[in-house]
């Protein structure tokens, strides 16, 4: 079964193809998985969580969003976050950061910086897209209190009418951007 | 006060003038003897009422010549004698002074006629008046001696007089009588009289306008009569010779009156003559521009007016007229719900043929061509029967294939103009912007032009390739072959690389074939599987049935061999597909049929256990479209095998019903026996399916751009799409899409930016 093998449809010439039109070389296996990573997040139902490239042609940065899981502190908010695909991923995680601001003891309210284990030391190739999205939103819920970002939130965690208050005065609904 | 002065000059005056009336003679002789003739001379040229005097041919009144002053010898010397005393203008003043006063009795007499005339509708009255006319003209008319000058003046002045008095319905009348000399019932030299007279009184030059609208008109009722309808032959050259021998003799009379010699009359004729020829081309061309929706269906029995057609465009410029006749047609005729597929692409291919010989570069083709293209492009079978044609998939034999060239060349996708080609020809005047000047290229290019590319051909060749394979019992490999001589074929339109996938599956059902055979060696099976490789076919439409008992036994017996002899593939069974050879064992019959999977499945469910609900039933073989068990349960039904009753609930008749009537038994038992065997088409999912599927995948991904990025205008949306896989669709394609999603409810719109609706929970 020889001809199994070869393609079904000749090689055509992919002027189309903005997917690798980004022009680096070594980048073209890195948008193959970047490009698969989508199509998975695209097809599964993940409630809450969802994210798309920012700009077409580049597949390295992506907007991406999550509800506030339900019976948390965040339920019924939704926090916009961007991330920034290294050329080396998935040897190298994502740089992730919030951009809706988040009163939350792993993430800088300033900066909207996060501090997750898994985007750090923790992290493995096999992780993907949605496994971090999916990481994010529990961790709403579930913060580690031990390495805070922001000591007040981790602070005032054990008091959740306070914590929400703050949670609910950082809050900025997220924003259209104007078109 | 008269002064001395201006008294001798009076006189001086007066003196003159007696003189010259005088002359020499003495006293007033000379003045009395002009006086004479003077009366003589009126009286002489009196226009008298011809009617009260016999005359002869020329007006010369016979008898009492003298009693009404006509006598020419009598008269001449009285000429003279007014013309020594230059008063010649005088009398011809006082003549047609005359001619005016008695011009009554021409008038009455034109009354007279015209009243019969409008009475009967004969033209021999109007012949007869203008018989009478010319009497009158040539009875009053002044005699030579009297000089050219007079003649003329009198003839202008009687053909003026004459033109006022006719009324107007003498011109309808003229116009018949003209046309009764162009199909002659009457002799040449009547013929030739009457043109004469016509002449004499002016009325050619009058009204030759009318003349030739007769002309005109003649000419098209003789090619309306003798071409409508006739397209087998060339007609035009029947048309000439016709013209030459029916119209031109009638031409000369008219136009070449004067002619001495044949040179010269041929000289004079050939401004008008051509004129008429025009008229023959574009009465013609006029006729088969009406017709030429019809003409070409007829294609190619009616080659001949399309060669005319072709002809007359060189002398007529109607080529718009037949543009927008032939599109208006098709709009009206062609392009329209009623029309199958396969007719409007036949008509289309006709089309494309017949315009070719019209206009070869193809400017009209192009502009015609246009709208059906359009409307094939919107019509959902239309790849699938231009690629049932090509693969000769026609049901009935007689049916015309669209591809009767026997040539295959590859498709041509349009080439740009070579402007090193040294033929280069410019491209007609009328041509469009758009217009491409495809070179006289097949048919079945131009059928697949209709869609940009080739590729959704590929594909529907695949799905019908797929289902004609599926088809093929277990006998069929004649019938493989001749799909492996087809795919060779196209190979050629397509190219080798487009097809491979055809070919793996042609590959398959020969595979599949030496693996049964190797299985069946092993251990025989009454399963005869075709094999495919799931990658390469056409998406299946999946089912969920589980053949129960002994089917399945089969199944599982023959996978087990099937594994032993290639360990890394995994058969998964399509049950759904096949067909099935049955014979039942009942107590009092046995029953023979060919049966899809689904009914051999029920029947033998009723092996075990003889009374089954629907719901159990469909339960029993998986879940199955409780529409597709209905059916295949009334197969059995029909057969007299099952018995529904009450609703719902089957009954296995081991003897067979006498209750019902043996008659309608028997008839349900024909009408099943043709209906039974044939299996339906193997089910799959048709292009316009995995479309469906396709779509969804996009909208999913149109959910994650607009979940993240807010809203997005539609370019935008068009090119983020280019990240989902295989994502061809055109913007108006997207823009559709998106307007649908709007009408259900899952997008709003505002300033051309979409958003997801926030209200709408999917």
């Amino acid at each position: 079964m020889e001809q199994l093998n070869t393609p079904a449809a000749p090689p055509r010439p992919a002027p189309k193809s903005n997917v690798a039109s980004s022009g680096q070389q070594v980048a073209g296996s890195v948008a193959k998985r970047l490009s698969n990573e989508l199509m998975t997040l695209m097809m599964s139902a993940s409630p809450g969580i969802s994210a798309f490239p920012k700009h077409d042609g580049n597949l390295f940065e992506w907007a991406g969003t999550i509800e506030g899981p339900s019976e948390t502190v965040y339920a019924g908010l939704t926090f916009k976050i961007s991330i920034m695909f290294p050329s080396n991923y998935p040897y190298v995680p994502p740089s992730i950061k919030f951009d809706t601001p988040c009163f939350h003891p792993n993430v800088d309210i300033a900066s909207g910086q996060i501090c997750l284990d898994i985007l750090q030391d923790k992290w493995s190739a096999v992780y993907s897209v949605q496994t971090i999205l999916l990481s994010l939103q529990s961790l709403l819920g579930e913060p580690n209190n031990a390495s805070p970002l922001n000591s007040e939130a981790a602070g005032l965690w054990s008091d959740p009418s306070a914590f929400k208050n703050n949670v609910l005065r950082h809050y900025r609904a997220v924003s259209e951007p104007s078109s | 006060m008269a002064t001395d002065a201006m008294k001798s000059q009076v006189a001086a005056k007066w003196q003159e003038a007696f003189q010259r009336l005088n002359g020499d003679s003495p006293g007033i002789s000379g003045l009395m003897k002009f006086s004479e003739a003077w009366a003589i001379s009126v009286q002489f040229l009196y226009p008298w009422d011809i009617s009260s005097v016999p005359v002869d041919v020329d007006g010369r009144p016979y008898g009492e010549i003298l009693y009404i002053g006509k006598d020419l010898e009598a008269a001449r010397p009285a000429f003279n004698v007014v013309n020594r005393s230059k008063k010649l203008p005088a009398l011809l003043e006082t003549f047609l002074d005359d001619v005016r006063k008695n011009f009554y009795l021409v008038e009455n007499e034109i009354t007279q006629y015209m009243a019969r005339y409008e009475e009967h509708q004969s033209t021999d009255e109007i012949r007869g008046l203008i018989s009478r006319l010319v009497e009158w003209y040539r009875a009053w008319a002044p005699p030579p001696d009297l000089g050219a000058a007079v003649f003329q003046s009198y003839t202008l002045n009687f053909q003026t007089r004459l033109f006022s008095a006719l009324p107007p319905s003498f011109t309808g009348g003229f116009k018949n009588l003209c046309a009764t000399l162009l199909s002659p019932p009457s002799a040449e030299d009547a013929i030739v009289a009457v043109w004469r007279d016509f002449d004499i009184l002016g009325l050619i030059e009058r009204y030759e306008t009318i003349i030739a609208s007769v002309g005109y008109e003649y000419i098209e009722e003789y090619v309306l009569r003798t071409c409508t309808g006739e397209w087998g032959k060339p007609m035009l050259d029947d048309l000439r010779i016709w013209m030459s021998e029916k119209v031109v003799p009638w031409l000369l009379h008219v136009y070449a009156r004067g002619a001495t010699t044949p040179d010269e009359a041929r000289t004079m004729l050939q401004g008008v003559g051509s004129r008429f020829d025009f008229h023959i081309n574009k009465t013609l061309c006029d006729l088969r521009t009406r017709e030429i929706f019809d003409v070409i269906i007829d294609y190619p029995d009616s080659m001949g007016a399309l060669q005319d057609l072709r002809d007359c465009m060189q002398r007529v410029d109607q080529r718009a007229d037949l543009v927008a006749a032939l599109r208006k047609q098709n709009q009206k005729r062609l392009l329209n719900p009623g029309a199958d597929t396969k007719l409007i692409l036949q008509q289309y291919v006709s089309t494309i043929k017949c315009l070719r010989i019209v206009d070869p570069p193809g400017v009209l083709l192009f502009k015609v061509a246009d709208p059906i293209r359009r409307y094939l492009r919107d019509r959902p079978d239309t790849i699938r029967s231009i690629v049932a044609n090509l693969v000769g998939d026609d049901d009935d034999e007689n049916g015309e294939s669209l591809v009767d060239d026997v040539d295959a060349v590859p498709i041509q996708q349009h080439d740009f103009d070579d402007y090193s080609d040294p033929n280069w020809e410019p491209e007609p005047i009328d041509a469009g912007p758009e217009f491409r000047a495809n070179k006289p290229s097949d048919v079945i290019s131009t059928l697949v032009s209709i869609y940009d590319s080739k590729d959704l051909f590929v594909k529907e060749l695949q799905v019908l390739l797929a289902q004609r394979l599926l088809m093929i019992t277990k006998d069929g490999s004649d019938r493989v072959e001749k799909e492996r001589k087809n795919i060779e074929i196209l190979k050629i339109r397509f190219g080798e690389s487009a097809l491979q996938v055809c070919e793996v599956m042609l590959r398959d059902m020969t595979d599949s074939k030496r693996i049964n055979t190797h299985v069946q060696a092993q251990k025989s099976s009454r399963l005869q599987p075709t094999i495919i490789s799931r990658h390469f076919w056409p998406a299946l439409e999946s089912s969920d049935l589980v053949m129960p008992g002994q089917f399945h036994k089969l199944q599982e017996d023959y996978a087990h061999e099937f594994n032993v002899f290639k360990p890394d593939k995994k058969l998964k069974w399509l049950p759904h597909l096949g067909t099935v050879q049955l014979e039942l064992e009942l107590e009092d019959r046995k029953v023979q049929a060919d049966v899809p999977p689904l009914e051999a499945a029920f029947i033998e469910l009723f092996s075990d256990k003889p009374v089954w609900t629907l719901d159990e039933l469909i339960v029993a073989v998986g879940s199955v479209n409780r529409s597709a068990a209905i059916k295949a349960l009334s197969t059995w039904v029909d057969l007299g095998v099952l018995k529904e009753d009450p609703e719902n609930t089957f009954n296995l008749l081991e003897k067979a019903e006498e209750g019902q009537s043996a008659a309608a038994a028997a008839r349900e038992r024909d009408t099943a026996k043709l209906v039974a065997p044939i299996a339906d088409i193997p089910a799959l999912s048709g292009t316009q399916l995995q479309q469906a599927e396709q779509m969804r995948v996009y909208w999913k991904f149109i959910e994650g751009m607009l979940t993240n990025l807010g809203g997005l205008p539609l370019d935008r949306i068009q090119t983020m799409l280019k990240f989902a896989p295989g994502y061809d669709k055109t913007i108006e394609q997207l823009a559709s899409f998106l307007e649908a999603a709007r009408r259900e409810g899952h997008l709003v719109v505002r300033d051309g930016v979409w958003r997801l609706n926030p209200g709408h929970e999917a």
